[in-house]
């Protein structure tokens, strides 16, 4: 099998979150009372689209973009994004500068956020974003900028009526808490891919991966406590290598690889458990998928039974392998990032069992983990392994940040994938659990499911083309983006969508699903 | 401060929170699946991949059953309609089936579900409990989906591997005291939940080899024999799926090991023996092995169910190969008959699951021992015969009276009992509500 792709896939780990947007918007550095307005013409639309685009930038000293069709042509509908989690400090392995472009719209590549404002603007609404100072996890700072941000523009453009706020990862996070915080200034939310709830729910999943992979593979990555940033970089590099490590392995021999000569593990548990079922352990008790963007778990290579055992036993683990290139990168950023916020260490699994925090998991994934003996056995030595503790006073402060109540005083269009890798399908499900407890019927929450299968194989190697539907994170389309941004200009009037609507817009756009009954598990953090 | 304009966009605000978001054109008294003409079921089974031989015979049978069954009117007037997928025995694709079966299909409930993991994984993933769907009459032993507080929508159809493994410990206990015995089981919860019906009897074994699921091979078949030979095994008992009991008969049989074996039910059906082995005469390394079993055995013609099941299958089901898979979905179908036909002419999915918990007990079907279900437990049923293979692959009782081990799956007795079996119903058609 060879593994060039993959692996330069996961070497090139959260790309996601390196986006740049340097070429989208040039704003002024500093703060002006009032924006540069300009006419800009698209010539991508036929006919022709006129629009005024000005740029400013908010007292706390961020850049903030607004494009708004000429005044005829503008329906007074404007769309206010959030972008997700940007790296607080520069990468250089990643070549990532932290940057403060802003971004106007939703969209994988710089193309997309353009086509994305480009369509929406076609349909008579305003785009607005900031580029906002603070980078890493910003939702207090940056629910503080979206307020003063709407107030201006408002004030600076009355023409303005109606405010639809929305946001990707981390940005649909700040936009509910807009949502919960501020009603009175937006009409309709629109969440995609979002995480929810708290911070610390969030940061559970990446420390518990962060800390499987330290104990299973690599005990000298530090995994949190950092004093600065070259630890940080340290431990990204031990990460990268952990993971090549165990790619090459699985590669070299699957059923049984070896395990990376930095593991720490005892030699009996080397010996009686193949690595790769670790790798699974890693991802299953932290709530990390194991379907992947290049491994659906259903396919394999080769006769009926090769297929099989690739498909049960190797797909996950390599599946994990690529998910995990991302929750670790944004663990140990994320950890960093709040730490230095907090004022020491905050996570703590000092007291997690993480045998019943695995539950029913192992025995979904009795063939991945190698069956119920070798899952015993890694649960053995995890129970027996030293532990994370984290500072009370600083998780106290970190309890702190911006949190939901789970409240949807908005009309509110949620959009997650079932198996996004950074933000899975449990926080989507925790919006959805917490709009049921309170009756509310302002939550339309849609999916993107994966395929059945996808996996693509020459020969034994795997191929599977990018982009598939369900995988990675915030892995949606211009068309489907277009799609919610319909949605919830539809339901920003106060009447309600008809469900023929909704399935009509989806269909449309394609990879979406609407049925009220999908339920997905919760976080680890959630569950009980 | 906001602008004039925030005025209008708060009133808009606080309008939409008295109604909702979506306003659905789906009447709210509508029941998924159920129609006035219709009643649409599904179920996931692996049609296709390694486990396909002989489970790709349950759910085809289970449809002949209802055929014959629409064809003599249906449950109140409405056809059943078993919307068949097949999830190749791998939890994702049973996860991404079911979604399908409930999210497009939009079926009433499952029903014949199988596979212990791949169960777990549905009713965890899919959170069949939280939308309320029914799981009726699971073909897996595994004890917890008894448990009503963890699984409140699913019901078992299969006793479970722990009641076996305390029935042929009484067996063992009884006619091997003495004798060295060793055991054979998959490392997963088929074999866990075997060893604590063992541990639970007080049988411990020389020697126990446990392999994982999908690693069995004549290689590694050779291995385990080699293991059970050094230990001078005199009893093999197996809780492993068919492929690899047929993998180690063979292995035994070409290294000339032979001890007295004791297969359990799950891996010892001789037609899928002979079809895993890719030998026709394979069934006869099964000859004078003991094994248990809850139904007749298929080839037993003189069984009024089987019988029965026999000429449904000859005309709904292109009269293939009959055997225990068949039987296994013929009488779930039988079973499931009489559930809708409790649940009322208007049926809900509470009121199947009323309607099992309350009088599944009742249910005709062709187990010779009682249907465990009640409102505390979701039980299948509760004990097995022992009988013995002949060289053709026919398993008879050990004695005469055909005797009935019954137990739990915890620690309560195995008794001994007559068999006690309803009649039939007229034509094979439930009548009851």
């Amino acid at each position: 099998m060879k593994t060039n792709n993959l692996q330069k896939r996961i070497l090139a780990v959260s790309a996601i979150f390196v986006l740049s947007t340097t070429a989208l918007i040039a704003a002024p550095s500093v703060a002006t009372a009032a924006p540069v307005c300009s006419e800009k013409i698209n010539l991508n639309l036929t006919p022709y689209q006129l629009y005024r685009e000005c740029v400013g930038v908010t007292s706390d000293g961020a850049q903030y973009v607004v494009q708004l069709p000429l005044e005829q042509a503008f329906n007074g509908t404007l769309f206010l994004y959030t972008h997700g989690y940007r790296y607080p400090v520069d990468i250089p392995t990643l070549d990532y500068k932290v940057g403060k472009t802003p971004e106007p719209a939703p969209g994988r590549t710089v193309a997309e956020i353009t086509e994305v404002a480009t369509g929406i603007l076609s349909k008579g609404h305003a785009v607005a974003g900031s580029g906002f100072t603070r980078k890493g996890w910003n939702a207090d700072d940056a629910l503080k900028t979206n307020v003063e941000l709407i107030e201006m523009l408002r004030k600076e453009f009355p023409e303005i009526k109606k405010v639809i706020a929305w946001g990707s990862s981390l940005g649909a996070y700040i936009t509910q808490g807009l949502s919960e915080r501020n009603t009175k200034l937006i009409s309709a939310a629109g969440l995609l891919c979002p995480a929810a709830g708290s911070v610390e729910a969030e940061l559970k999943m990446a420390g518990d991966a962060l800390w499987g992979i330290k104990a299973f593979l690599d005990p000298t990555i530090q995994g949190g406590n950092y004093k600065s940033v070259l630890q940080v970089y340290s431990d990204m590099g031990k990460i990268s290598d952990a993971l090549t490590t165990m790619l090459a392995n699985i590669t070299a021999n699957a059923p049984f690889p070896a395990w990376p000569a930095t593991s720490a593990a005892p030699a009996a548990l080397k010996a009686a458990v193949p690595s790769r079922s670790a790798v699974v352990m890693i991802a299953a008790m932290s709530g990390v998928p194991t379907q992947s963007k290049s491994f659906d778990g259903t396919s394999g290579p080769g006769d009926v039974l090769t297929s099989f055992q690739f498909a049960s036993g190797i797909s996950p683990a390599l599946g994990a392998l690529q998910n995990l290139a991302d929750a670790a990168t944004l663990g140990v950023l994320a950890t960093y990032d709040l730490e230095r916020d907090s004022g020491g260490p905050v996570f703590d699994n000092t007291a997690t069992d993480y045998a019943a925090q695995l539950g029913d998991t192992k025995r979904e994934y009795a063939s991945a983990l190698s069956g119920s003996d070798a899952t015993n056995a890694m649960l053995a030595y995890l129970a027996a392994y030293p532990r994370m503790k984290g500072d009370a006073t600083a998780i106290a402060k970190m309890r702190t940040l911006l949190s939901h109540e789970g409240d949807f005083k908005v009309p509110t269009i949620s959009l997650a994938a079932t198996a996004d890798n950074v933000t899975p399908a449990g926080n989507q499900q925790w919006l959805i659990d917490a709009a049921a407890a309170k009756k509310s019927k302002n939550l339309l929450a849609l999916w993107q499911r994966t395929p059945s299968s996808y996996t693509k194989f020459s020969g034994a190697t795997p191929v599977t083309p990018a982009g598939i539907n369900g995988t990675g994170h915030c892995n949606t389309t211009v068309d489907q983006h277009l799609a919610i941004a319909d949605l919830l200009a539809a339901s920003s009037s106060g009447k309600s969508v008809n469900t023929k609507t909704v399935r009509k817009v989806i269909r449309a756009a394609g990879g979406i699903t609407y049925d009220p009954t999908f339920t997905a598990p919760l976080l680890k953090f959630y569950q009980k | 401060m906001i602008s004039l304009g925030r005025k209008k966009s708060v009133l808009a605000a606080v309008a939409v929170t008295s109604f909702a978001l979506v306003a659905s054109a789906v009447p709210a008294n509508a029941v998924d699946g159920v129609s006035a003409t219709e009643i649409k079921l599904g179920i996931t089974v692996p049609q296709t991949g390694p486990a396909a031989t002989g489970y790709n015979k349950v759910a085809p049978a289970m449809k002949a059953y209802f055929d014959y069954i629409n064809a003599s009117g249906g449950v109140y007037g409405r056809k059943i309609k078993l919307v068949i997928k097949d999830d190749g025995y791998k939890t994702q694709s049973a996860i991404d089936a079911t979604n399908d079966l409930l999210l497009q299909d939009k079926v009433f409930a499952l029903v014949g579900q199988l596979g212990t993991a791949n169960h777990i994984a549905v009713a965890s993933k899919v959170q069949l409990a939280k939308r309320g769907v029914p799981s009726l009459f699971l073909n897996t032993g595994f004890s917890e989906f008894a448990d009503k507080s963890k699984y409140p929508t699913s019901f078992m159809h299969f006793p479970s591997y722990a009641t076996e493994a305390k029935v042929l410990s009484t067996y063992i206990k009884d006619n091997f005291a003495g004798k060295k015995a060793c055991l054979l089981a998959q490392a997963d919860d088929f074999g866990d939940d075997a060893a604590r019906g063992f541990a639970t009897a007080g049988i411990t074994f020389g020697e126990t080899v446990r392999y994982v699921s999908g690693s069995q091979s004549s290689a590694a078949a050779a291995g385990w024999v080699q293991k059970f030979a050094g230990a001078k095994c005199e009893v093999v008992v197996t809780f492993s799926v068919t492929t690899a009991t047929t993998v180690l008969l063979g292995a035994a049989a070409a290294l000339k090991f032979a001890p007295q074996w004791i297969l359990g039910s799950v891996g010892a059906d001789p037609t899928t023996i002979r079809i895993a082995s890719g030998n026709p005469q394979a069934a006869a390394l099964l000859s004078n092995a003991i094994s248990a079993s809850w139904l007749p055995d298929a080839a037993d013609t003189s069984d009024r169910f089987v019988k029965f099941f026999r000429e449904v299958n000859a005309k709904y089901n292109n009269n293939v190969d009959f055997d225990a898979n068949v039987m296994v979905g013929m009488n779930a179908g039988m079973l499931t008959v009489q559930a809708l036909r409790a649940a009322g002419s208007n049926p809900t999915r509470q009121s199947l699951i009323n309607a099992i918990e309350t009088k599944g007990r009742t249910f005709v079907s062709a187990a010779f021992a009682p249907y465990g279900v009640s409102d505390s437990t979701h039980a299948g049923y509760t004990g097995f015969w022992i009988g013995k293979f002949n060289a053709s692959g026919a398993l008879s009782p050990v004695d005469t009276g055909r005797t009935i081990y019954v137990t739990d799956s915890a620690a309560g007795p195995v008794n001994k009992v007559a068999p006690k079996r309803a009649k039939l119903p007229a034509k094979g058609i439930p009548t009851n509500s």
